[in-house]
């Protein structure tokens, strides 16, 4: 009788939802299909987490259930490829799960279509989240996800290979100019000294190029989202610094083709000695090449200017048609405990008190450690997919020859600019 | 009467599931392409963003690029291999399913290790050129916008010629004999049996097989999108892989479904006119 009654509520609560939606005719079907499969019983809460986390995650879903035990958590692990895809499409079916992650810059998109719920009165200790963690998941005001993982990229670099060239390895390049003449020298027996990005996905290319125009006084987009800047003389300047590298010859012939996977694969065959990467490429160097000797420094910046970096990382989500969002909202305050963040991230935390664990004191990670404070979060704009691509293909337009740095930059400017217009 | 309306009710299960799989789809793209995310009307708002971009024009020419040099070789290169196989001479057998490998090799697989053959740096194909002093530096063959669409092209033509070949034998192998027999009698040599019984012969077999690769080039995304993602620079982008783009990367499904709407009757102007010329000559044996 119950059961009975609680799926008459979970009818009638789908009825009211697909009325007020515009898309009915899929709706209807999704959420049918989510009622049969009996998703709404209560007390399930439905967690798509990503494979690299998936052993932590289940220990700590063991943990919340055993002092909750009427709350169940369901695991899916989910994987990177396609996941922006697969996330936006269960959050407009209306049959989603009631906890995702996301990566932080997809979640304004998320909050300016109305497809999750606001999480300000989930967050625990505001004081304690890097600052620039909650910016980027804050739009109109409010907080639409609980950032848990933070990171920058930072240049990664083959000790050995320094020697070789007579450079020494404990003092790293720290100027653009000092970054050229170490790339150079090292460009040396096939070698290549700094492996830029060309390919693959065009956040590879963002994240590795940005941090240079930032750095350089410039941005791609202005601060309002009304106006491209990618044309303007500082901006102009980082791109051409970024695709000299691939013109001199000082980064990979294949560097059109590669993305960071494809680099990390170069710097393990020793082809190339400095690239720009994230942490979690170190445990895969040490496990295919431990010969290496590996250093991790700050990402050059122009003389007396400072560093910068594109914060990434990962949010929690609860999406709007979330079965259970009294329970979710209990859990995620669980997951963000200090320690169980601290214990969960795969880099670093976004809780400034877990970074006191002892597994962020590693010495290699210092070099992250310091380019934490210089992460910004990325430009955001309803388009932002659409401009990286304008930019990307020009970007890719001056490799190629097809066009010197201003022009490309003033094309890419044209095609910007309109899609911010629109 | 009654027989008759009883007999649509035997199709009616057919017809529901034909119009949930084609018609509502095809219905509701043409509704997305003059509506806005909100589900507002906007007329033809969509076609005139989709219109401007530069990427458009570009795509719609690399898509004949890509169509056209693909057809071209694999009909040419499939009807001499079916040719060929048609020849009796030992360990036939063997070289046919042999020449079958490409076309039953998984698209996905085919284009991930072509990717690793080509690449500048790793790629089997380089260093093939490289030792022997072929070549002094590496090509960057999926880098280099002049040989990026040829090298995608030929990528396509190897894995579907050998359909091509099978399709043709079919037709070649149901040719009576009788007509070799009295073209020897008038002494024929090969070339002209080739010029005058077998492609005489097989026409409607290349008709149907030439549509088919046409309407398989203009659908064609996963080559490209798997090799280049339509990059360099856009060298590479087709429209099917632009609609793609527009819809699941950029999701601006409306978008999506203008340019779709308009690809679509594009690709319905090319197979009529296609139609109309080839397969409606006159005076050929059907």
């Amino acid at each position: 009788m119950r059961i009975r009654t609680m799926m008459q509520g979970c009818f009638l609560q789908g009825g009211e939802k697909m009325k007020k939606s515009k898309r009915s005719g899929v709706l209807l079907a999704a959420s049918m299909l989510a009622l049969s499969a009996g998703n709404c019983l209560a007390g399930d809460v439905i967690w798509w987490t990503p494979n690299w986390g998936e052993a932590r995650a289940r220990d700590l879903a063991d943990k919340f259930m055993k002092a909750n035990p009427d709350t169940k958590i369901k695991i899916e692990v989910t994987t990177s490829d396609g996941l922006p895809q697969r996330v936006l499409t269960t959050l407009q079916s209306g049959a989603a799960p009631d906890l995702i992650e996301v990566q932080h810059g997809w979640v304004n998109g998320y909050a300016q279509n109305n497809l999750v719920i606001p999480l300000d009165d989930t967050l625990q200790d505001r004081g304690d989240y890097v600052p620039a963690a909650l910016d980027y998941v804050t739009w109109n005001g409010k907080l639409w996800a609980i950032p848990y993982r933070i990171e920058t990229l930072a240049v990664i670099y083959n000790k050995g290979h320094f020697k070789e060239a007579g450079l020494d390895p404990e003092k790293p390049p720290q100027t653009w100019d000092e970054f050229v003449k170490t790339a150079t020298a090292l460009t040396r027996g096939g070698r290549f000294g700094f492996a830029v990005t060309g390919g693959g996905e065009v956040g590879n290319t963002i994240f590795r190029s940005l941090p240079f125009i930032w750095m350089n006084g410039g941005d791609i987009i202005s601060k309002d989202a009304k106006t491209a800047l990618i044309n303007k003389p500082e901006a102009v300047e980082a791109v051409k610094f970024y695709t000299d590298f691939y013109k001199k010859k000082i980064s990979p012939t294949s560097t059109l083709e590669n993305d960071g996977i494809a680099n990390r694969r170069l710097f393990i065959a020793e082809k190339v000695s400095m690239y720009q990467a994230g942490q979690f490429d170190l445990a895969s160097i040490l496990k295919e090449n431990s010969k290496i000797d590996i250093g991790v420094m700050q990402i050059p910046h122009p003389q007396g200017k400072n560093t910068a970096a594109i914060l990434g990382g990962w949010s929690f989500i609860v999406p709007k048609s979330a079965k259970n969002p009294t329970e979710t909202k209990k859990f995620i305050q669980f997951l963000n405990t200090p320690e169980n963040q601290g214990y969960f991230t795969d880099t670093f935390p976004a809780r400034v008190s877990s970074m006191k664990l002892p597994r962020f004191d590693e010495p290699i990670l210092a070099g992250y450690k310091a380019m934490l404070p210089y992460g910004r979060p990325a430009p955001s704009h309803k388009n932002w997919v659409q401009i990286t691509q304008a930019y990307f293909n020009n970007v890719q337009g001056i490799m190629l020859g097809k066009e010197e740095p201003q022009e490309a930059m003033d094309n890419a400017a044209d095609d910007i600019q309109s899609l911010l217009d629109e | 009467m009654s027989r008759q309306s009883t007999g649509y009710w035997f199709i009616l299960p057919a017809l529901v599931v034909l119009a949930m799989l084609i018609a509502y789809p095809v219905a509701y793209t043409g509704l997305l392409s003059v509506t806005d995310s909100q589900s507002n009307f906007v007329g033809v708002k969509n076609f005139a963003t989709v219109l401007r971009s530069r990427a458009t024009p570009q795509a719609f020419w690399n898509t004949l690029y890509w169509v056209g040099g693909s057809i071209i070789f694999q009909v040419l290169l499939g009807t001499a291999t079916a040719i060929l196989l048609n020849q009796s001479f030992p360990g036939r057998s063997i070289v046919r399913s042999v020449a079958l490998i490409p076309w039953v090799i998984p698209s996905i697989v085919a284009a991930t290790t072509f990717a690793w053959m080509f690449h500048t740096e790793f790629g089997i194909i380089n260093y093939m050129m490289t030792a022997p002093g072929l070549i002094e530096q590496p090509i960057g063959w999926l880098t280099n916008r002049d040989t990026v669409m040829p090298v995608l092209i030929a990528i396509n033509v190897w894995k579907l010629f050998p359909f091509v070949a099978v399709m043709v034998l079919a037709g070649l192998q149901s040719i009576p004999k009788e007509l070799y027999e009295a073209a020897r009698v008038d002494g024929a040599n090969f070339w002209e049996e080739v010029r005058h019984i077998m492609l005489p012969q097989v026409r409607p077999v290349l008709v149907a097989v030439t549509l088919l690769l046409v309407i398989w080039g203009l659908n064609s995304i996963t080559i490209i999108y798997a090799i280049t993602r339509g990059g360099p620079a856009n060298s590479t982008l087709i429209t099917p892989i632009q609609i793609f783009r527009i819809a699941f990367e950029n999701v601006q499904f409306n978008q999506a479904a203008a340019l779709s709407v308009m690809f679509f009757a594009v690709a319905i102007l090319i197979v009529f006119f296609y139609i109309k010329a080839l397969a409606a000559a006159p005076g050929e044996a059907r």
